[in-house]
């Protein structure tokens, strides 16, 4: 089947065209800029071919539709037309308690996502534009959400429980979702070619280090932990965001500062993390280079991220007695060998042994970095959330069908 | 007309605060004003704005360059053709206001919203300039415009309702609550305000308690997070004079008539934040200075 992949932001649309029975990934690209004088739209093929174009795109209608003429361009020949499409996967973030698993996009289901608009006032509100735009122009194509959430709603009550009155969670359904359920579900999936026994016999530790970062515990197959919480700012550190702090200490710094929720908001979100501690990059890569020139505050900011990788390792082995497997994936996690060395260091008591070498290859291929005799294996293993919802969306087609 | 050119005419604070918001919100914005030198002012004022944003964390680096980067200005007022909203914001005087809505009638794109800002001035009144008066409304804002999420929306008379539908979801997109009034002097906001702050100044000149003091009392008392005499420094002691002279004058109550205090640090230029003094004392950045 071929699926038309979207992941629609405010400004943006993401896009992959996948032939689920090969897994090539036909065309792929963005709009971005949405909504200003110049959008961009780009498409790169499977061919080899690739096209750049900067026009008026007014709303996501427009983009999508862009997308489409971009697919039958003569030129690139990526389909011959729209009919060649079997169906459109669309990312919503924010599945809310509803929604455990990936489903065909019906009346009922956008308005479900549209009450969760609360939970997730930054993303879900494009993703349901994505999705009408979508059904607009490809008015008589299957729809299926696949959801970030979903991965976790297998978390047990003591995973996603907070300890704060229970009428919080009764009432206003506060509590730990998580995030890039996707991606830690895939990441998991790929295990297969190393194993010859059932993933469902593994515990395994999945760590996505990107721009965001999260941490998943995976026993008997599915999510028992996540380190992203209600909001994507709890956990780990991250580019911008704090992750876990004292909670009283934002209270006592928007007194401190007279700041407004929005400040505060702005604060944790946007001002922490590595950019905060070291003053000089969000980007893992840039205080690799500072550590170099001996910089005191990008090792710093560098320790403390590693550290709190390393103490999540600690916290998930525990909560699943044992670990078998620890994977790394995304931006830092694929590529940056001296975080993973960081993490790994000291972790050998638990049985995870690093093999250098193999850490320090750079490679896109999805390899496994410890030492034979590790007692744990870890691996990096690139994630790829678009092929999840290519083969949730023929899956459900499929289903729907029959 | 591009849907998401907004254009300003004019350059004061709360034209800035208006560039701000709008640019803010990812949409594009051209600033109006014969003078090449005001049009500098207010860019710079809009720099300072968000550097302090910036000092308290509410906003980043990046932003700051989107922000700006969305921001031109011009001394044509053909320039502005294209713009789908119009915010006149620039004329002092039902005079001036009426002049440059007339000009933006010809201007702009018959479907383009116009809107002006307003305190005191009649949108009625101004609208009458227009070949179609429904397409004008009036706005309230509070200074600064980009922090203060409330706008008070004026009806004129003719003001159509697909105008002021229109003008509400442009408010919602800006991420700004609003309320409707009728169109009466000082509306909800100026006029509900300024007794308050009136009659903390004639508490402070018949000596009941000291000006840290009447700020503590109400803002603790009355859990609001700024005192009245502080928050009179911080909207500039000249606007709530004027402001007091003019409900004074419509309205002829007496709770209007400003307290002689104010206008004795009026007229030694003690305008509060802004010039470093009011009823109490600022450095360059404009925070209080401890006694």
């Amino acid at each position: 089947m071929k699926i038309l992949t979207l992941n629609c932001g405010s400004s943006s649309v993401k896009y992959q065209l996948i032939e689920t029975s090969t897994g090539e990934k036909i065309a792929k690209g963005a709009v971005e800029r949405i909504g200003m004088a110049q959008s961009i739209l780009s498409i790169s093929t499977s061919k080899g071919k690739s096209k750049k174009i900067t026009k008026e795109i007014l709303d996501h209608t427009m983009a999508i539709d862009g997308i489409l003429q971009l697919m039958i361009d003569k030129e690139l020949k990526v389909i011959s037309s729209y009919d060649a499409i079997d169906a459109v996967g669309h990312r919503v973030v924010h599945g809310g308690e509803e929604f455990k698993a990936s489903c065909l996009i019906t009346n009922e289901v956008k308005e479900k996502i549209k009450e969760n608009f609360k939970l997730a006032p930054l993303h879900n509100p494009p993703n349901l534009r994505g999705i009408e735009a979508a059904q607009r122009v490809l008015s008589d194509k299957p729809h299926v959400a696949v959801f970030d959430t979903a991965f976790h709603s297998t978390m047990p009550e003591h995973s996603y429980i907070y300890p704060i009155p229970y009428i919080f969670y009764k009432k206003y359904k506060i509590r730990r979702y998580g995030f890039h359920g996707s991606s830690h579900r895939y990441v998991f999936s790929r295990l297969k070619n190393f194993y010859d026994k059932d993933l469902k016999d593994l515990k395994v530790i999945t760590a996505h280090i990107g721009n965001g970062a999260s941490m998943c515990a995976i026993k008997d197959g599915v999510s028992v932990d996540t380190s992203m919480g209600f909001t994507p700012l709890e956990g780990l550190v991250m580019g911008t965001r704090s992750g876990d702090i004292d909670p009283a200490l934002i209270l006592y710094i928007m007194e401190l500062q007279e700041l407004s929720k929005q400040e505060a908001d702005s604060l944790l979100n946007k001002h922490s993390g590595l950019i905060g501690i070291s003053g000089i990059s969000s980007d893992v890569r840039d205080l690799e280079e500072e550590i170099q020139n001996n910089n005191y505050r990008a090792k710093l900011a560098l320790d403390i991220y590693c550290y709190r990788i390393r103490k999540y390792v600690g916290a998930y082995a525990a909560a699943m007695g044992g670990v078998d497997a620890l994977v790394f994936t995304a931006g830092v996690g694929e590529n940056s060998s001296y975080v993973r060395k960081k993490v790994c260091d000291g972790l050998e008591f638990m049985g995870i042994e690093l093999d250098d070498e193999k850490n320090n290859e750079r490679s896109k291929k999805e390899r496994k970095i410890s030492t034979d005799k590790s007692r744990v294996d870890v691996f990096v293993i690139p994630t790829d959330e678009e092929y999840i919802i290519a083969i949730d969306t023929e899956k459900i087609v499929k289903e729907t069908k029959e | 007309m591009k849907q998401n050119l907004v254009a300003i005419l004019g350059t004061g604070t709360i034209a800035q605060g208006i560039a701000m918001t709008v640019a803010r919100n990812a949409l594009d914005v051209i600033m109006y004003d014969e003078s090449e030198e005001n049009l500098k002012e207010a860019l710079k004022g809009i720099e300072f704005a968000i550097d302090r944003e910036i000092e308290k964390w509410g906003m980043t680096e990046s932003e700051k360059r989107a922000v700006l980067s969305r921001i031109e200005t011009t001394t044509v007022k053909a320039d502005l053709a294209n713009a789908a909203i119009f915010f006149e914001s620039k004329g002092k005087t039902e005079e001036e206001k009426k002049e440059l809505i007339s000009n933006l009638d010809f201007i702009s794109d018959s479907d383009a919203l116009l809107i002006m800002t307003t305190t005191t001035i009649s949108v009625t009144e101004v609208s009458k300039v227009l070949r179609d008066p429904s397409r004008l409304i009036g706005l309230h804002f509070i200074h600064p415009v980009y922090k203060v999420p409330i706008v008070e929306v004026v009806k004129g008379l003719k003001t159509s309702k697909e105008t002021v539908l229109r003008t509400k979801q442009f408010l919602s997109d800006l991420g700004r609550e609003y309320i409707e009034v009728f169109e009466y002097p000082g509306y909800v906001t100026t006029r509900v305000i300024l007794p308050l702050l009136n009659e903390a100044m004639h508490v402070l000149m018949e000596g009941l308690a000291s000006a840290e003091d009447i700020d503590k009392a109400i803002r603790l008392g009355y859990d609001m997070s700024m005192g009245p005499l502080a928050l009179a420094d911080y909207i500039g002691l000249d606007y709530i004079l004027e402001w007091l002279e003019s409900l004074f004058k419509e309205l002829g109550e007496p709770k209007f008539r400003p307290c002689p205090l104010l206008r004795k640090l009026v007229r030694e230029e003690k305008l509060g934040i802004k010039t470093g003094e009011g009823f109490f004392k600022y450095d360059k950045e404009g925070k209080r200075v401890e006694k």
